[in-house]
């Protein structure tokens, strides 16, 4: 398609469209370049593997390290999508497979709008209306009953406040249910009718069609709308600022208050008096942004290797 | 138990299993939808939009300067994304058509759909904030954006994919430059599907908090320039939410309850829009 070269407008328009879409690579490339830039007199002063292994975060002092952040993260988001995976994949299951033609509509959604929810609603209901019942009914409930086995207990202990990693993680992994729910059903309607029909015809029960064909044939791309929303997970802030407390420390109980990287910088930002204190901010930034990029770029490529392997 | 019942049970569990957690979905978005509506409405009267903030602790005041504001910083966000996002989309579609580098930008963009918004925020700040010394809306409306363009685009270049070759052809025959076949021929045809991203990215940013954070800030007063920090409906929920006073949570409520509304009726829009341009099929 070279003939368009021969018009000087073509030219010119090809041009702009070309730089307006180049500016994409180009706004990412700035980001990480920013990024490490801001960063730089914190990884000086901090190192890469100290900065990662350090629990102190201590702006008077000015000694700060990530691990109470990075912990915070990954425990919010394990617990977050350990909610969400079977939910969302029960869902994608009825939508596609049980659920009347009368429902599918409006379960599909309801689901949509529970994903269009700013997430910054999902932070206030959480604040104002979640925290309080975990406090005074779930967590002693699950205190008085859980909280009583060996070493599973451990994770139980403290006073209920309702500000806590448990009720965060509760409130990411509604956010996040959309996410894996819709991705999951795009994967399980590419199961070709004609294989379902021959486990029903040899006389598989709908459960044993979803588990033993559709479950098979759609796992590349379940899993990466798992991994898609890790990276959503990973990277949420106003959900999770709202109820975790903001807390340096090493969370020793579920119902402990935490901080993440995203909570830190939503809370501290603005706050930071010292460069250090900034630098340390953006250091935080810089490997969120690494880790969600990681995370996402994988789950796009389990994604095209399902469409790939399917759209042929 | 023979295995024949055995089977039927196990079938019988695991699709009352999968019905629950489709309820349970239902129910969180009724009780979220709820919430808000019934502590929203109690907040809302005709001073929420004409009045500027009370002094905190007092009673009274509304939040004229927060809708305003963010009414200024989403506008010039969308003048700004919009267009980039369209001419990039164009280019995906159109003149790198197949190529190997319409595919990279594509695929680059989804990722940056779901970059954390908070690292868009910080960029900002780095870029348009530290070197001005002190927050403005103009540093609030590039980061939404940042954040609008690759939406924009990736549903541009969809749109634009899908309009039949054929009709190109025709009008190349015709002997028109590819540029009049990409204004006059390919955006008419995809000019709903266009208009409908367009929506979709404005409900999406719409409820954007953690980019505005750190660069249009909050203001407690009116105020029209661009060039300081501006309040808007989001940030100045989080704080009100945070803050220690009843009437500031039932303004945050309030505003809460206008957000929620304005999203949601825009993404419902956006998918009536598309369910009647494109038929039932899969959404699109």
């Amino acid at each position: 398609m070279k003939f368009f070269r021969r018009n000087p407008i073509d030219l010119l328009f090809s041009a702009i469209t070309g730089i307006a879409s180049v500016s994409v690579v180009v706004l990412i490339i700035g980001i990480f370049i920013a990024l490490i830039r801001e960063s730089l007199p914190a990884i000086d002063r901090f190192g890469v593997i100290n900065f990662i292994l350090t629990v102190d975060w201590d702006p008077v002092a000015e000694v700060f390290g990530a691990l109470s952040t990075l912990l915070g993260t990954a425990i919010t988001t394990a617990l977050s999508l350990a909610f969400a995976i079977p939910i969302a994949i029960g869902i994608a299951i009825f939508v596609t497979e049980i659920s009347p033609n009368f429902l599918k509509g409006p379960i599909g959604t309801a689901i949509e709008l529970l994903a269009a929810i700013p997430s910054i609603i999902y932070g206030m209901w959480g604040l104002f209306t979640l925290a309080p019942i975990m406090e005074e009914y779930i967590e002693p409930f699950l205190q008085s009953t859980i909280g009583k086995l060996p070493l599973i207990g451990l994770l139980f202990q403290g006073t209920p406040m309702g500000i806590d990693l448990l009720t965060a993680s509760l409130i990411l992994s509604i956010m996040i249910i959309p996410f894996t729910a819709s991705v999951a059903r795009d994967s399980f309607k590419l199961t070709p009718p004609i294989v379902k029909e021959s486990a029903y015809a040899v006389g598989a029960t709908k459960w044993e069609v979803v588990k033993d064909v559709v479950l098979p044939y759609s796992k590349l791309g379940v899993f990466g709308g798992v991994v898609l929303s890790l990276g959503r997970a990973i990277g949420e802030t106003m959900a999770v600022a709202f109820v975790l407390g903001n807390n340096h420390e090493i969370p020793r109980s579920l119902f402990d208050a935490a901080a993440t990287i995203t909570v830190s910088l939503a809370n501290e930002f603005t706050e930071a008096d010292t460069d250090i204190y900034l630098s340390s901010l953006y250091y935080l930034a810089l490997i969120l942004f690494v880790l969600s990029f990681i995370t996402l770029a994988t789950a796009k490529f389990f994604l095209l290797k399902a469409e790939k392997r399917y759209h042929r | 138990m023979n295995i024949q019942k055995k089977r039927r049970v196990t079938n019988f569990i695991a699709l009352t299993l999968s019905s629950l957690a489709a309820l349970s979905g239902l129910f969180w978005l009724v009780f979220i939808l709820a919430d808000v509506l019934i502590n929203g409405v109690r907040g809302i009267s005709l001073d929420l939009f004409l009045q500027d903030p009370a002094p905190p602790g007092m009673e009274g005041g509304g939040l004229r300067n927060a809708f305003v504001g963010q009414l200024m910083i989403t506008a010039v966000a969308t003048l700004i994304g919009v267009p980039v996002g369209v001419l990039g989309g164009t280019f995906l579609a159109e003149y790198a058509r197949g190529r190997k580098l319409s595919r990279i930008i594509s695929i680059v963009s989804d990722i940056m759909v779901s970059v954390p918004s908070i690292v868009v925020g910080t960029f900002v700040y780095a870029i348009l904030v530290k070197p001005f010394g002190h927050f403005n809306g103009w540093a609030g409306a590039v980061a939404l954006a940042i954040i609008m363009i690759p939406v924009v685009l990736r549903t541009t270049e969809d749109m634009l994919s899908m309009v039949p070759w054929s009709l190109r052809e025709a009008a190349f025959a015709l002997g028109a430059p590819y540029y009049k076949v990409i204004i006059q021929v390919v955006y008419r045809g995809a000019a709903t599907g266009i208009l409908t991203g367009v929506l979709l990215s404005i409900a999406r940013v719409a409820g954007e908090t953690a980019p505005l954070l750190f660069t249009s800030f909050n203001n407690s007063f009116f105020s029209l320039n661009m060039n300081e920090p501006i309040a808007s409906l989001t940030v100045t929920i989080f704080q009100y939410a945070m803050g220690p006073y009843e009437s500031w949570h039932a303004q945050a409520w309030a505003a809460s309850l206008v957000i929620t509304l304005f999203v949601l009726f825009i993404t419902v829009l956006g998918r009536i829009i598309l369910k009647l341009r494109f038929g039932k099929g899969n959404g699109r």
